[in-house]
């Protein structure tokens, strides 16, 4: 029981204390331990929690597969996926280049070289022309399998050349442009994270078409300004010009007023007197399309962005501070239990 | 353009599309895409946090290569362990110790963070379970003690500084620059949107009708929100494409092209044969 | 007339999947055929430039990548933008990740600027230290020593060994902090663990989601600037004066969004005409 849940307590506890206590105090071996050493843990038990996250996903799919519940092929995919991408991390290094360090006959080595960089033998018998007494060339993309490395030094070795194969170092390889872990990165990981993530452009799109309904002054308020921000924001809204959202703002008014009043001469008068003030005022400043700014939407948009947006942004980011800084409070004095299960 | 990267176009073209391929409805290309992008991220992530902590920094720290031969019975059996680490995995545990800078001697300390996170692999198995507490324990504590002070300097203290402006030496009204206007735009707003948090009171009366004006300004902000996260969505959406575009293109041999058309193909296939078992 | 209100009431409850055709073919087609509309920038992303510009020749910045595939688009483009603009004014760039995947975007980013476009040194002009997991706690350490959270780069070469390594022990001694960040940890933390108690000036581009969430530390001046989305990188790109993906990327993003606010339009007056006519009845 002790281990269970006094430790645990205990443990969350201290490191909360001595952590908080870190902030405001200047003693040399307290502060380089809360600083270094007890951030340099907290990194390395972040780490192994990733790992018990993998193994705990893992044992998921495997018990689906060996219970054969519905889905499992799929499940199986799953743990293919794994082993491959768990291989090219540990495994399989999948990162050996070729270095060429002398060569006799520059025009032979560059009939072996050539097919392995995609270019023609004059321009890569060049490119060896070219570099200096004492350089080495090496092949910019690695190989991923040894064997397929070798073959290339045994070629070029038999046209004159001295070439030699080289290991990434592990560890590096993960970093190594070309290599099999970054392939995979490329062309498995990056598609699917991505469009897994852009598929909600159309989810978006669809939820404003029929689930974005004007029902109080509150949802108006949403509405436009989402509104001003998504046109404000976009070179487009540049190309609007400032007179036709005043025409829009005198039919806005003109609903407004036919709502209050319920009659149709004041609207017509509203709407009628909007749009002549415009219209003067329009031919009398020669209709500049960024004048006046407060109707202008990339000025009326950075205008919302930087004020009223900020302003509720705000309250929200103090509110959730205070809210943190009392629940982060809480666990250190062992009030809140949540992380043992309580 | 070698073989390896048309490959891969192909590859990533297939997994892109399977995705997309949900828009029309749940099918096999959708879910093939789905697990294996589960599987190849859970080892992914493996991989990415192993090489760049573990490994260099409690590992490194750990075994560091000794200066010189190995002396003490101590240190005999401490790369020992490490030698038996070596036989299993010695992609992980290369010959001689591991040097990442850490200096030639082991970090005894670092056992601690070593032992906890063995602890937390072990309580994969249930009967375990309660052995990641103790690693959660000490993640949770340091994260509350960060967070407290942080959230409090940052969020609370730094925001009520930036309310509290001066209305001295601007103009009343700018669109784009400070101004009067604006400050006190940003004063009420953040006031009566904090008020609108504050529920020990009833919503009614004087106080009332302040909470509404925050919820005003709350409204209008959230109305940003939703607008940037459609820019967002759809930035994303153009990259995507963008991205199809590219292995549409000869150098990939239409790589797009093709597993789209395969892909409607193969739908279109599935859809009608389900229609006719349904009928039937 | 009663027809044509019986068609806006339909197609208000349209299947969805007419609308998402709608959506890839007016973000495909600007693609194809650009438009090439003119660039603005906001107040907050030239108040970045204003900040780099200051830098001088030898300048140290702490570039931190904290973004992944997922939202490549958006924060690629300004990370590649600002390394032009940092690289053209001869700052080094020193490049930390708090997401795994940051590590490959620095690694691209890096490959097009400082390779291929500025022939940079590596170990003299910019040094990629890498990813380390840990979320805050990286950032803590990096504010109290540095040489404790990397002892190697992401090549695995000794920071000893590197030139520009010389005399960098912790985030004081960067002069220009700038995170391109996605969500956690990035932007935030950056500000409350190392911009608020360090006192270095910081600028950041983040998502147009995270836009919000930031915003207050910008208005607040904890924040110098910050870049919003795929718009924010165009703009920065016109600013340095080097179009890129950003700016490509307008268009579509420009009538995406006239076809998305035509949407709520529509969506909502066949919302007043069901209501008018369920009154009705």
């Amino acid at each position: 029981m002790f281990m269970k849940r006094q430790l645990p307590i205990a443990i969350a506890a201290i490191i909360g204390f001595i952590t908080l206590f870190g902030w405001f105090v200047s003693e040399p071996n307290i502060k380089s331990f809360v600083d270094d050493d007890a951030t340099q843990w907290f990194d390395i038990l972040a780490s192994f929690a990733i790992f018990l996250g993998a193994l705990n996903l893992l044992k998921l799919q495997a018990m689906k597969v060996m219970k054969q519940q519905k889905g499992w092929p799929y499940a199986a995919l799953a743990i293919a996926g794994f082993l491959f991408s768990f291989s090219a991390g540990f495994i399989l290094l999948g990162s050996y280049n070729v270095e060429i360090s002398q060569y006799n006959d520059p025009a032979k080595v560059a009939t072996v070289l050539a097919s392995e960089i995609n270019l023609d033998e004059k321009s890569t018998e060049n490119i060896l022309m070219a570099m200096p007494e004492g350089d080495t060339y090496t092949i910019e993309t690695p190989y991923f399998t040894k064997n397929g490395a070798e073959d290339v030094v045994e070629k070029i070795n038999a046209a004159g050349g001295t070439a030699n194969m080289r290991a990434t170092e592990w560890g590096s390889h993960i970093s190594t442009r070309g290599s099999l872990f970054n392939w995979m990165f490329r062309f498995i990981f990056t598609p699917l994270s991505a469009t897994m993530f852009a598929l909600l452009a159309f989810f978006v799109a669809s939820a404003s078409y029929r689930a974005f309904k004007i029902r109080n002054f509150e949802a108006t308020l949403l509405l436009v300004s989402g509104i001003i921000i998504m046109l404000g924001r976009v070179p487009i809204g540049g190309n609007i010009s400032a007179w036709f959202i005043m025409y829009i703002v005198v039919l806005s008014i003109g609903a407004g007023v036919n709502t209050w009043f319920k009659n149709r001469t004041i609207t017509l008068a509203t709407v009628g007197g909007g749009i002549l003030l415009v219209t003067i005022a329009g031919f009398i400043t020669g209709w500049p399309i960024d004048q006046p700014g407060i109707f202008y939407l990339p000025v009326l948009q950075d205008w919302i962005y930087n004020n009223p947006n900020v302003a509720g942004a705000r309250a929200i980011m103090i509110g959730i501070g205070l809210g943190i800084f009392a629940t982060s409070i809480r666990y250190i004095l062992g009030i809140e239990k949540s992380y043992i299960g309580e | 353009m070698n073989g390896s990267e048309i490959f891969g176009a192909w590859v990533a073209v297939f997994l892109t599309l399977g995705i997309f391929s949900y828009l029309y409805k749940d099918n096999p290309f959708y879910k093939i895409a789905e697990h294996v992008f589960v599987g190849v991220s859970a080892g992914y992530w493996m991989s990415m946090f192993f090489w760049t902590q573990i490994q260099p920094n409690l590992f490194g720290r750990l075994w560091p290569t000794p200066d010189g031969a190995i002396a003490g019975f101590f240190m005999k059996i401490w790369y020992g362990i490490y030698n038996l680490f070596g036989f299993i995995l010695p992609s992980v545990f290369p010959d001689g110790g591991i040097d990442k800078g850490h200096g030639n001697h082991p970090h005894f300390l670092y056992i601690i963070p070593f032992v906890l996170g063995i602890m937390m692999l072990l309580s994969v198995s249930s009967k375990f379970s309660w052995m990641a507490r103790l690693g959660i324990a000490y993640t949770v504590g340091m994260a509350a003690g960060l967070r407290a002070y942080a959230f409090l300097n940052s969020n609370v203290l730094g925001q009520i500084k930036g309310t509290a402006v001066s209305f001295v030496d601007m103009p009343f009204f700018s669109l784009t620059g400070v101004s009067v206007f604006n400050n006190l735009i940003i004063l009420v707003g953040t006031i009566t949107g904090l008020l609108y948090f504050y529920f020990s009171k009833e919503h009614k009366g004087n106080f009332g009708k302040v909470t509404r004006v925050g919820i005003y300004f709350l409204m209008i902000s959230f109305g940003a929100s939703f607008g940037f996260a459609v820019m967002g969505r759809i930035s994303l959406l153009i990259g995507r494409f963008t991205d199809l575009i590219t292995y549409g293109s000869s150098t990939y041999n239409y790589a797009s092209l093709w597993v789209l058309l395969l892909m409607i193909g193969l739908l279109a296939v599935w859809t009608f044969k389900g229609n006719k078992e349904v009928a039937s | 007339m009663e027809k044509f209100l019986d068609f806006i009431v339909r197609a208000g409850s349209l299947d969805r999947r007419y609308i998402f055709v709608v959506i890839a073919l007016v973000v495909l087609l600007p693609l194809f055929f650009p438009l090439g509309l003119p660039i603005r920038p906001t107040i907050a992303s030239q108040k970045v430039y204003d900040v780099v510009e200051e830098l001088n020749a030898g300048d140290k910045a702490l570039v931190s990548f904290e973004y992944g595939p997922s939202t490549k688009p958006e924060i690629h483009p300004m990370a590649v933008a600002l390394l032009r603009h940092l690289f053209e004014k001869d700052v080094k760039v020193y490049i930390t990740c708090l997401w795994p995947d940051g590590q490959f975007m620095a690694m691209e980013a890096l490959e097009q600027v400082a390779e291929d476009q500025y022939n940079k040194v590596y170990g003299e002009d910019y040094v990629l230290l890498g990813f380390r997991p840990g979320n805050e706690a990286v950032i803590k350490g990096l504010v109290s020593n540095l040489r404790k959270v990397f002892t190697v780069d992401a090549n695995g070469n000794f920071l000893d060994d590197i030139p520009m390594m010389t005399g960098i022990n912790q985030v004081a001694d960067f002069d220009y902090l700038f995170s391109a960040s996605a969500g956690y940890p990035g932007t935030v933390e950056w500000v409350q663990y190392a911009a608020d108690p360090v006192g270095i000036t910081m600028s950041t581009g983040t998502t147009s989601i995270q836009v919000n969430e930031v915003m207050p530390y910008v208005q607040s001046g904890q924040i110098k600037g910050i870049l919003g989305g795929m718009p924010g990188a165009a703009e920065y790109e016109s600013l340095i004066g080097q179009a890129g993906i950003g700016t490509s990327g307008m268009d579509a993003q420009s009538v995406a969004h006239v076809v998305i606010v035509a949407f709520i339009i529509f969506g909502n007056i066949s919302f007043f005409v069901e209501r008018r006519r369920s009154k009705k009845y």
